[in-house]
């Protein structure tokens, strides 16, 4: 780990991740959100079913799967809300040499546009959904990049759901 | 411009061309109504034997207000009961799942136990303890008074509960008819089980949801479905057959998955993998009156169920099945085809919902009523309308009022088993 910076730096590292992840999404520039991901990166949504008593697997793609995903949403009726993303680096483990894991609290506020009626809801701000991430990240040329991330959420009521990713 | 709102909002609609007046869909009295005639008096699909498969299992719901607990016994037979004390009307067990091995803070284990004065039940619904009863009580009340209410339960059509309200319920198979013909044999084959569960609570009228779940004509909205099914060959070789009580289903076509992609990269994995005796990419579906969808295609099957809230809000639960026997692999291959369409961040579940939300919006209580057409007569094919005239038939023989002008009783005919030949008229 002679690469790694000191705690705090790593730390700051991360977290410079974290948050560029969440202004991109927030900002549809999916293109730059990919870019801060490795190679075999591999993205799921999860939640624990209290109905069920069982883990439940929502979302599961790699790399080459979620960019085409993503490539396809303007065929689709995409909820045009704001998305924000408010994510705070809460736990960071050594995973390894030259990686980490880090648990991060994640709300997600959609402010509304086009689902319900835009004339009385549009503009209006309302939780969709709260959870974590639980990322890995390893670095590569001096950066990190995220290889498999896990959004936990707690949420199991999304309205609607959604095409886009938290 | 001369043309009023009214005029304009009644103009489609008559007897060649079928419809419903969307107050059906808007008025409090008319859905209140619902829920006494219908809901209150309906077999109604809540929970499935896997959701419960050990002794002392439970799951709670609620049916038209009330709420409900089923519970697995130790004799291995699942019941339903009201979970509602009968002491002073508390709600008895208040989590989503769970098993009674444990005891509660105020109540021993094995037992339902009210938190508010520990009056204790037995998985058969039978009391066993009413606390401090003699110094209380005396000789007027003992346990044998104060069991719990049980309700009309079976466990059947692959393994789902079913319960209905009233203990003068008719047969269930008397219920069902023919219905479930078609779907049975890959129901039965194997034992089933639930991978999946999630809740929607959606702005809009439950009816309008059955109603997307009986047409397919909304396939133009679904850019998955557009390319998977409607461009392929077959799609409109498949055939709605009505049946008694307002059910309806329709027959199969072979899918094509792999369609949906981008950049060369496939977004939906052939479906190699099916269910017992379906073809291979085979998709059949079942909607059950008033408000249940079965829809098994591919691998996986779906399955819908609503619980009303109000006129204009729908509790709606989606449950996703495999087999029991599924392998690892298998499993997470029937998750990732269920999810890809069918999750909550599925490619038609959100555009589906968001259909019958805007539905929701431009019918509105209160709103002038609007000529909801169910005019498409295609020989019963995938676009024609016969599930939704076969489910307003049934509707108004058992609300006695026309669903098309709903301060009107239904003629006579309309109380008469419905017959397919009868369903292309404007009288629903």
């Amino acid at each position: 780990m002679s690469s790694v910076p000191k705690r705090s730096e790593l730390r700051a590292a991360v977290e410079d991740v974290l948050y560029a992840s969440a202004v991109h999404l927030d900002s549809q520039k999916f293109e730059s959100w990919l870019q801060l991901t490795a190679p075999e990166f591999r993205y799921r949504i999860t939640s624990y079913s209290h109905d069920l008593r069982k883990d439940m697997t929502w979302l599961d793609h790699d790399r080459a799967g979620l960019t085409a995903l993503l490539a396809i949403l303007p065929k689709h009726h995409v909820n045009g809300a704001q998305w924000l993303r408010q994510t705070v680096l809460y736990t960071l483990d050594d995973d390894g040499p030259d990686a980490v894991r880090a648990v991060s609290s994640l709300a997600v506020f959609q402010t509304v546009l086009d689902v319900g009626d835009a004339h009385v809801d549009g503009g209006s701000s309302r939780l969709f959904a709260a959870g974590h991430y639980q990322d890995r990240l390893r670095l590569e040329g001096g950066r990190f990049l995220l290889s498999d991330r896990n959004v936990r959420l707690d949420t199991r009521q999304l309205g609607i759901g959604s095409h886009l990713i938290p | 411009m001369t043309e009023t709102l009214a005029g304009w909002r009644r103009r489609l609609g008559g007897e060649h061309l079928p419809y419903v007046d969307s107050r059906i869909y808007t008025d409090a009295t008319i859905f209140e109504e619902e829920l006494a005639k219908i809901w209150r008096r309906t077999w109604l699909l809540v929970s499935h034997e896997s959701e419960l498969p050990e002794p002392l299992d439970f799951r709670t719901t609620t049916i038209a207000r009330e709420p409900v607990v089923i519970v697995r016994g130790e004799d291995g037979k699942v019941r339903a009961f009201l979970n509602v004390c009968p002491h002073r009307g508390a709600l008895l067990l208040r989590q989503p799942a769970g098993n009674l091995r444990n005891a509660n803070p105020s109540g021993s284990p094995k037992r339902i136990t009210c938190m508010f004065h520990a009056w204790q039940f037995d998985a058969a619904g039978q009391c066993t303890s009413i606390t401090r009863r003699s110094a209380g009580y005396q000789e007027r009340l003992d346990c044998s008074q104060v069991s719990l209410k049980e309700l009309p339960c079976e466990v059947a059509y692959g393994g789902f509960v079913w319960v209905h309200l009233e203990a003068s319920a008719p047969p269930l198979r008397a219920s069902m008819g023919n219905a479930f013909d078609a779907l049975l044999p890959h129901l039965e084959t194997e034992p089933l089980e639930v991978f999946h569960h999630h809740k929607a609570i959606v702005t809009t009228n439950y009816k309008f949801w059955h109603d997307t779940n009986s047409e397919f004509y909304h396939d133009y909205m679904h850019h998955f479905n557009r390319v998977t099914s409607m461009k392929q060959p077959g799609y409109f070789d498949r055939r709605y057959a009505p049946f008694s009580n307002g059910h309806v289903t329709i027959s199969s076509m072979q899918v094509k998955y792999t369609a949906y992609e981008q950049d060369d990269v496939v977004l939906a994995d052939s479906r190699d993998l099916s269910f017992p005796g379906l073809e291979t990419n085979g998709w059949k579906l079942l909607d059950l009156f008033p408000g249940i969808t079965l829809n098994l295609r591919g691998s996986a099957l779906r399955i819908d169920t609503m619980t009303p809230l109000a006129p204009d809000k729908v509790l709606i639960e989606f449950r996703g099945l495999g087999l029991k026997k599924d392998t690892p692999d298998a499993r997470a291959r029937r998750v990732r085809d269920h999810n890809t369409i069918w999750g909550p961040f599925g490619r038609n579940l959100p555009e589906d919902l968001l259909g019958v939300v805007n539905q929701g919006l431009g019918v509105r209580p209160g709103s002038e009523s609007l000529h909801i057409l169910h005019g498409r007569f295609e020989d019963n094919s995938i676009h024609d309308e016969i599930g939704l005239r076969c489910y307003y038939r049934e509707w108004s023989r058992r609300m006695n009022r026309l669903a098309s002008a709903p301060d009107e009783a239904p003629p006579d005919a309309i109380t008469a088993e419905p017959q397919s030949s009868s369903l292309g008229n404007g009288v629903h």
